[in-house]
């Protein structure tokens, strides 16, 4: 996935088409420039704050969070928050879950997204257009929380990790992004295949594939980062703490640091420290963060493709 | 193809109808208390004070609000100490603290919940009442004899009365307080207070003179900015002057002159209460930022010491307080002091002696264990022993009585910081003193795990006197509808006036017309339905 591929042919057409360097670029040109990096600096800077915020309050001293002193740099600095929730085996044990169900889910999705998506690319399957309203229906309406409920329980998938990962294997949105990139591969190609004498499957498999990594990136970006922060799910049908996902741990903590200030309760007592918090966020962000910037530039161009040309 | 869409159009439908179907359907209609056949493993004579033991092994589902500063575990010696006194295995269903309202509705509704479901506060039980899925626990209080001697002893009557829903049954079984406890209170800075020599405020006139001494000394800051969204200010300072509001609110409130209910924002008391708190903020003793900033900034603010009062109860003090301001202001002590006395008396509300309680799954009733659920539930959660057990645990391997008979827990354990550096935990690794199980009970049992500071603030909160309960209101399901549709922009409309009152964007001589608006949003409607439902309450009692 980090490897670099070819962009596909048609994207060569798109580039910035070249200009005569020497050409002065206007005042107006020029004060563009400045408003627009100060500008679009300001927007880093907002979003970056937060998060280098979190990441220098993980390594302060409570004391120093409460009374609101830590800002980029940490103030007090220890690592004995990391120590602790990295001692802390249901943290692991979460972790590992959220692994799991990431990573077989974005499986199972990426299969059946693939499969899917190439029948509907093909105009000359019959029942398409139903096959495409299947597939929009569920995009605008469901059953609701408790038929499903009842549903996944009925189906005994409660408390396994198909409840998690069957579900919502297709995404339509993805399924539909993944349609106009198909339908937009030239049918030549295919046809030039089929010549050759391979199967519906080989030319999937060995044409089609080989062309779409730019996609395939993108869903599997899209698929295993929404699997990753999702957490609902798990919480609708674990009923044990051991098959959490680090993100409903996560939720969990964050909660009990917040109601344990305010509930008065004799018994909720030890509030969770807000460098926990802090910690925790940190430690899960890390492995999306570390994936993104080797999988984003076949992101952006996959997702071009798809919609502009759909 | 037509007819293919048409077909999966209707077998989808069809998958939605009967599933839907199966969500509604509830139990059966078992009226009364027969119960016979319905005592398998249960005691034969069982009586307050009596250790319940099944006679057979019995498990019964549960389900587990999971705290994360005590995640359960399987080894706690809670459960097995449980199975042992009781022969009684509990069977949890996990769901994380922080979605637990949600997660028990879902399962409620879907017909799939535990039997037992603790961690309901006292009205939440109100929304499974009409389709059946809670028990109406009041039909079978014979079966729990530590319950019923509780409710005699601490006079709890009234209290229980207050659960009632329009059928005259109640559907919960609240967590109970012996005496009414009130943890909520104002902390402020004592080192600036022994300095400038103030002593701690006994009315709220005090309260203004001492805020007014440190403004004094303190042009530039505001001596109070509160947290809670000063939810919590509200509260106390409302509830001493016979009203409610912030945290306490409640839309109507009993006139005991005329026997009947007002609308709690348009009584006198109310105006009293709201011009008292504009007049602080007016005088520039309260933060206007209390009541919207979040709780860090005002704990900020005042660890910093840019401010010297606070809302607080025992933990904030201990937990957000004090480790902060020690390094940030060298030298600072801080006390949470006795609530100060009101228009309406020295006084504290009755509300708080009801807590989270059970709530029973109507299919309970199918069992044929379910005499021995109620037993098992009644020593648990109401007997004296069944409440130590839950709190302190076991007598030699987690706590030891002292000499006074206090009990004091192993030197290797720790909680509430009574033993820093043990290498256990009293929560985390014997799963006692926790939230599902352990709350309020008898005074004595509360106290036990208090600071000694604590006992004493609580000693002077005990001299004050209590003020009544207002008598129940039970409406009828189409009336409870009614009720919340008027109530909602009703509540909302107060207090939102309340607070643009108390920071002076509105004038108090607007008060007419703010009443005239009540009136426009039904507040007469909604008194009748209120009035109507104590009036056939009163009657039938």
């Amino acid at each position: 996935m980090v490897k670099v591929d070819h962009a596909p042919p048609v994207l060569k057409l798109r580039g910035p088409s070249p200009r005569p360097q020497r050409i002065r670029s206007s005042r107006g040109e020029g004060i563009f420039q400045v408003v627009n990096v100060v500008i679009l600096l300001g927007v880093v800077a907002v979003t970056l704050y937060p998060f280098l915020n979190i990441i220098a309050q993980s390594f302060s001293g409570e004391s120093f969070i409460r009374a609101g002193e830590v800002n980029l740099w940490p103030r007090g600095f220890n690592t004995t928050t990391y120590q602790l929730v990295l001692s802390d085996s249901m943290f692991w044990t979460n972790y590992k879950n959220t692994v799991v169900y990431t990573v077989v889910a974005t499986a199972i999705a990426m299969v059946l997204t693939t499969c899917y998506a190439y029948v509907l690319s093909k105009k000359k399957v019959r029942g398409r257009n139903v096959l495409i309203g299947i597939a929009v229906f569920t995009m605008f309406f469901n059953g609701g929380l408790i038929p499903n409920y009842v549903l996944i329980s009925s189906l005994g998938m409660t408390n396994s990790l198909w409840a998690i990962v069957l579900p919502n294997a297709i995404s339509v949105f993805n399924l539909l992004v993944m349609k106009s990139f198909f339908e937009n591969l030239p049918e030549e190609l295919e046809e030039a295949a089929q010549i050759d004498g391979l199967s519906t499957f080989g030319i999937l498999f060995r044409i089609v594939l080989p062309l779409s990594k730019a996609v395939m990136a993108t869903m599997v970006l899209f698929y295993a980062v929404a699997f990753w922060n999702s957490w609902f799910q798990a919480f609708l049908y674990m009923d044990r703490a051991d098959l959490f996902p680090v993100t409903v741990y996560l939720r969990n903590l964050i909660a009990g640091a917040t109601t344990a200030a305010s509930s008065g309760g004799g018994n909720d007592l030890a509030q969770v420290a807000s460098n926990i918090q802090s910690v925790t966020m940190v430690l899960t962000v890390l492995p999306i963060l570390c994936l993104y910037p080797f999988v984003q530039r076949h992101f952006v161009s996959g997702i071009m493709l798809g919609s502009v040309k759909g | 193809m037509f007819s293919t869409r048409k077909r999966v159009i209707a077998t989808g439908a069809l998958i939605a109808l009967v599933a839907g179907l199966t969500a509604c359907s509830s139990v059966g209609d078992s009226d009364g208390t027969d119960l016979t056949g319905k005592d398998v493993g249960a005691m034969a004579n069982f009586k307050a004070g009596d250790q319940f033991r099944a006679t057979e092994a019995l498990d019964f589902s549960i389900l587990f609000s999971d705290h994360p500063n005590y995640p359960l575990q399987d080894d706690w010696l809670l459960w097995s100490e449980l199975t042992e006194r009781t022969n009684v295995t509990l069977a949890p269903t996990v769901v994380p603290m922080s979605d637990y309202e949600q997660k028990r509705s879902l399962l409620v509704g879907a017909g799939k919940a535990p039997m037992i479901i603790p961690k309901t506060y006292p009205g939440q039980e109100q929304a499974y009442v009409s389709s059946g899925a809670a028990l109406p626990v009041s039909k079978y209080l014979d079966l729990m004899p530590n319950l019923s001697e509780k409710i005699d002893k601490w006079e709890l009557e009234d209290s229980f009365d207050g659960l009632r829903q329009a059928d005259g049954e109640f559907y919960l079984l609240p967590g109970l307080h012996e005496d009414v406890w009130q943890d909520y209170s104002v902390a402020f800075r004592t080192d600036i207070m022994d300095e400038l020599g103030l002593e701690a405020p006994k009315d709220w006139n005090e309260f203004r003179d001492v805020l007014t001494a440190i403004k004094t000394v303190y042009p530039d800051s505001y001596p109070l900015s509160d947290r809670f969204k000063g939810d919590s200010l509200l509260n106390v300072v409302s509830m001493t002057y016979g009203s409610t509001a912030g945290w306490g609110w409640e839309a109507a409130s009993w006139n005991p002159d005329d026997e009947k209910f007002e609308f709690t924002g348009a009584t006198a008391e109310y105006r009293e209460f709201v011009e008292y708190l504009h007049s602080l903020v007016e005088d520039g003793l309260v933060d206007p930022e209390s009541f919207t900033q979040d709780d860090d900034s005002a704990i900020q603010k005042f660890v910093s010491g840019k401010s010297f009062a606070i809302s607080s109860n025992a933990q904030t003090l201990v937990n957000d307080y004090r480790p902060a301001i020690i390094d940030t202001v060298p030298g600072a002590t801080v006390a949470k002091l006795p609530l100060p006395a009101g228009p309406a008396g020295n006084v504290v509300a009755e509300s708080t002696r009801l807590e989270n309680g059970i709530m029973i799954n109507a299919d309970a009733l199918e069992s044929e264990n379910f005499t021995a659920m109620m037993q098992f539930i009644d020593w648990l959660w109401y007997s004296d022993a069944g409440a130590e057990f839950v709190k302190w645990g076991v007598e030699g391997i987690t706590f030891d009585r002292g000499e006074d008979g206090k009990r004091e827990l192993l030197a290797d354990i720790d909680y509430v910081g009574v033993h820093p550096g043990a290498t256990t935990h009293l929560q985390k690794d014997f799963g006692f003193a926790g939230g599902v199980f352990a709350y309020g009970g008898a005074t004595e049992l509360l106290e036990s795990t208090f600071s000694d500071e604590e006992i004493a603030f609580q000693d002077v909160m005990k001299k004050k006197d209590v003020l009544p309960l207002a008598p129940p209101f039970p409406l009828e399901e189409a009336e409870r509808e009614q009720a919340t549709l008027l109530e909602t922009p009703l509540s909302d409309t107060a207090k939102q006036a309340t607070l643009r009152f108390i920071l002076g964007q509105r004038d108090l001589s607007e008060w007419d017309d703010y009443v005239t608006e009540l009136e426009g949003k039904g507040m007469d409607t909604y008194l009748d339905l209120v009035n109507s439902a104590y009036e056939r309450y009163a009657a039938t009692k």
